[in-house]
């Protein structure tokens, strides 16, 4: 084989490796776009994930007429206009000093119902067990207008909040970003501060180096393990937030510190040597030149950190549970909490839901672009400054 | 005189006193810098801590259930081929078979992928080129597992279900393309900055004496990059053995059997570990700690490979 067909083979080969990278990427994004878009929507953001139903008592209802139109019960006592729907009366339209939005709940604080909320049982209407038996949508109305007209004060209602969304789970992405960065960042960052700046080459210096990579190199679903055992376990942080962030907080160590190492040593001897002979401190040094000079590698590793929080799974499968809700504590009872990953996983392990993990999935693609992007604009705009103070 | 002695004194006193000042205050600032230094240093310290932690912890829950009275034999959960944890049967061979496979199976396909694309890009590429193949590489190392897992179950799956000679598209062979494309961005930035660093006069003499640009690639570049390559792989390899997620959704998780091909079911060790630990407890519990005692072992001998690699650089540099 002569060397040109030779080659010309290998350059092919190349070639199609690289069209293969770039093609599956392409591939991926395409499947997640094209499955999970069309399920995105305000009320997908904003929901709750599971239907939630309350019991509301409203006072007497006020002057004004309630009539039938258009196969909608339009009352200007309650202030809303209903319609029936599936299971029961949907809230269409809502006016500002509706009844329906001065109700008390069980507990005796004020429960405001919402535009797209289903009343199932509206005072003597048993709305829902109608439907279900049979009754005519048109009969429906007429009773539940009843209702309404014989209302004297207290009447009760049964609103269910339809869920679907992913609300609790962007609170809780959102809190365990927050929770692992506090945990992480300072202990982070002031360890590269201290690798760099105080210790000498010696042995210490190496076991610490040695530990970094070795903890770089663990796969995520070990510190899951060890996460369960240790803190949700024998500190008896249960399934929680903190759990989960104190998990993460060490997975992300090594990426904070040798990101913030790395920026450190750019940073030139003379700065240090200039300041230390103004007279200045070690410490001043460190928190007068040497942190501002480093703000740009400290905030990619900041953005580095997110994007590993935001795709962890494997260890906080193990360590934050998977319940759809917004964490009220930070350990204990009723601390858990899925993030966006770990409901996109249940999803599609549990319920066979490939549509909405796609949809999360979705919203995890635009962080971790906005992510890639945002940190390369960080390092272009700090290189840029340089190259100008220079 | 009596007069200017008394100014003398007085100066003197002002000076000793400031003098004494400014060694109170020198005395507060070394404390200060020495609390500081301390606290830098144990933050520091705390991931030698977590790595000892985690080594201690893991090692202490997944070595017990093979110790002391009511003990499980050891051979028989390495060498033993069915998990059934209600019949007290644990046994992970058919595991490690299935997770040396699945990652071998991605090592083999994904560095020559990986390394020829770096080859492009560090050597070939055109700019622009260039402009679109590192974000794409910098993208593939962002997405998150589980999404990894969506497009398997998505669309490697049926597709496996459309070619496969068995009924479930879920098998090694979908395990092994998932894992290609994971690992696929550790090897390419890793071996491009290996390519990179090999110094422009070898291509140079290579060029000169005639070679052309492919021999030069593959007879002078690749070989001076060798074990920046080979650092990639091994990462590659870690990478691969540690993922979880991904697989779990696509890799069928049968409770027996070695694979006898690339369609049939597998249950590499980490999935077996995730798929069970959230409901797991006592006996069960601890033999998912010694899962993932096993796989601890195989990531320290990446590990101590990977030293071996960088540490052999490093001297013949």
């Amino acid at each position: 084989m002569s060397r040109q067909v030779k080659d010309n083979i290998i350059k092919g080969l190349i070639y199609a490796s690289s069209a293969f990278t770039v093609v599956i990427l392409a591939v991926i994004i395409g499947f997640i776009l094209i499955k999970g878009l069309p399920r995105i929507n305000m009320d997908f953001l904003t929901n709750s994930y599971e239907d939630k139903t309350t019991y509301v008592t409203i006072g007497a209802t006020a002057d004004g007429h309630t009539k039938i139109q258009d196969n909608q019960c339009v009352s200007e006592a309650l202030g809303a206009t209903l319609s029936v729907g599936e299971e029961g009366l949907v809230v269409e339209k809502i006016e500002k000093a509706s009844l329906l939005k001065a109700g008390v709940d069980g507990t005796g604080a004020v429960y405001e119902i919402k535009k797209g909320d289903v009343i199932t049982k509206l005072g003597s209407c048993q709305v829902e067990r109608e439907l279900k038996n049979g009754t005519s949508a048109e009969e429906v109305l007429e009773e539940s207008t009843k209702a309404i007209q014989e209302n004297t004060g207290k009447m009760k209602v049964k609103v269910v909040r339809r869920g679907g969304g992913i609300f609790p789970m962007i609170v809780t992405t959102i809190y365990m970003v927050g929770l692992s960065l506090v945990i992480a960042g300072p202990i982070g960052i002031l360890a590269a501060i201290y690798l760099n700046e105080y210790a000498k080459k010696g042995k210490m210096m190496t076991i610490i180096h040695f530990a970094i990579e070795n903890l770089a190199g663990i796969p995520s679903i070990i510190y899951g393990l060890f996460g369960s055992l240790v803190f949700v376990q024998m500190m008896k942080l249960q399934y929680s937030i903190l759990a989960g962030a104190l998990t993460i907080s060490i997975i992300l160590l090594p990426t904070i510190i040798t990101t913030t190492e790395e920026t450190l040593k750019t940073i030139p001897k003379t700065y240090r040597e200039s300041s230390l002979g103004l007279g200045a401190t070690k410490l001043q040094t460190i928190t007068k030149v040497v942190l501002p000079n480093a703000i740009s590698g400290i905030l990619v590793a900041v953005l580095l950190s997110i994007g590993r929080i935001v795709g962890e799974s494997a260890a906080l499968l193990l360590t934050a549970g998977t319940v759809s809700q917004i964490p009220s504590r930070l350990y204990g009872n009723s601390a858990s909490g899925a993030t966006l990953t770990i409901k996109a996983y249940m999803l599609m392990k549990e319920e066979n839901d490939l549509t909405t993990a796609c949809a999360i999935g979705v919203i995890l693609l635009t962080i971790v672009i906005v992510i890639n992007v945002s940190s390369k604009l960080v390092t272009k705009y700090f290189l840029n400054s340089k190259g100008e103070k220079a | 005189m009596n007069n200017t002695m008394a100014v003398k004194s007085e100066t003197e006193i002002i000076q000793n006193t400031e003098t004494k000042k400014i060694m109170k205050r020198n005395y507060k600032r070394e404390i200060l810098e020495k609390t500081v230094e301390t606290i830098f240093f144990l933050c520091a310290f705390i991931s030698v801590v977590s790595v000892i932690a985690i080594i201690g912890f893991v090692f202490y829950k997944g070595l017990r259930p093979f110790i002391g009275e009511d003990a499980y034999s050891f051979v028989k959960f390495i060498t033993g081929t069915r998990w059934a944890p209600s019949e007290n049967v644990y046994g992970i061979f058919y595991m490690i078979v299935a997770s040396v496979l699945a990652t071998f199976g991605a090592v083999l396909v994904g560095v020559p992928i990986g390394v020829l694309t770096a080859v492009f890009i560090a050597e070939i590429a055109p700019e622009w080129a260039v402009k679109i193949l590192k974000p794409a590489v910098e993208l593939l190392a962002g997405i998150p597992s589980v999404l990894y897992g969506a497009f398997g179950l998505g669309v490697i799956v049926p597709m496996m279900k459309a070619i496969s000679p068995k009924v479930h598209g879920q098998s090694l062979f979908a395990v092994i393309i998932v894992l290609t494309i994971m690992i696929l961005p550790t090897i390419v930035s890793l071996s491009e900055s290996a390519i990179k660093a090999v110094p422009r006069s070898y291509t140079e003499a290579s060029l000169g004496l005639g070679a052309s640009k492919i021999q030069t690639i593959f007879k002078a570049i690749i070989p001076a990059a060798k074990s920046g390559i080979l650092s990639a792989a091994v990462l590659g390899v870690g990478r691969a053995i540690g993922e979880t997620m991904a697989v779990m959704m696509i890799a069928g998780n049968p409770t027996a059997g070695l694979p006898d091909s690339i369609w049939s079911m597998v249950r590499p060790l980490t999935t077996n570990i995730a798929m069970e630990m959230s409901y797991a407890s006592g006996r069960q519990a601890e033999m998912l700690f010694a899962t993932g005692v096993v796989l601890f072992v195989f990531i320290m001998c990446v590990n101590l490979i990977m030293t071996y690699i960088t540490k052999k650089t490093e001297d013949s540099k």
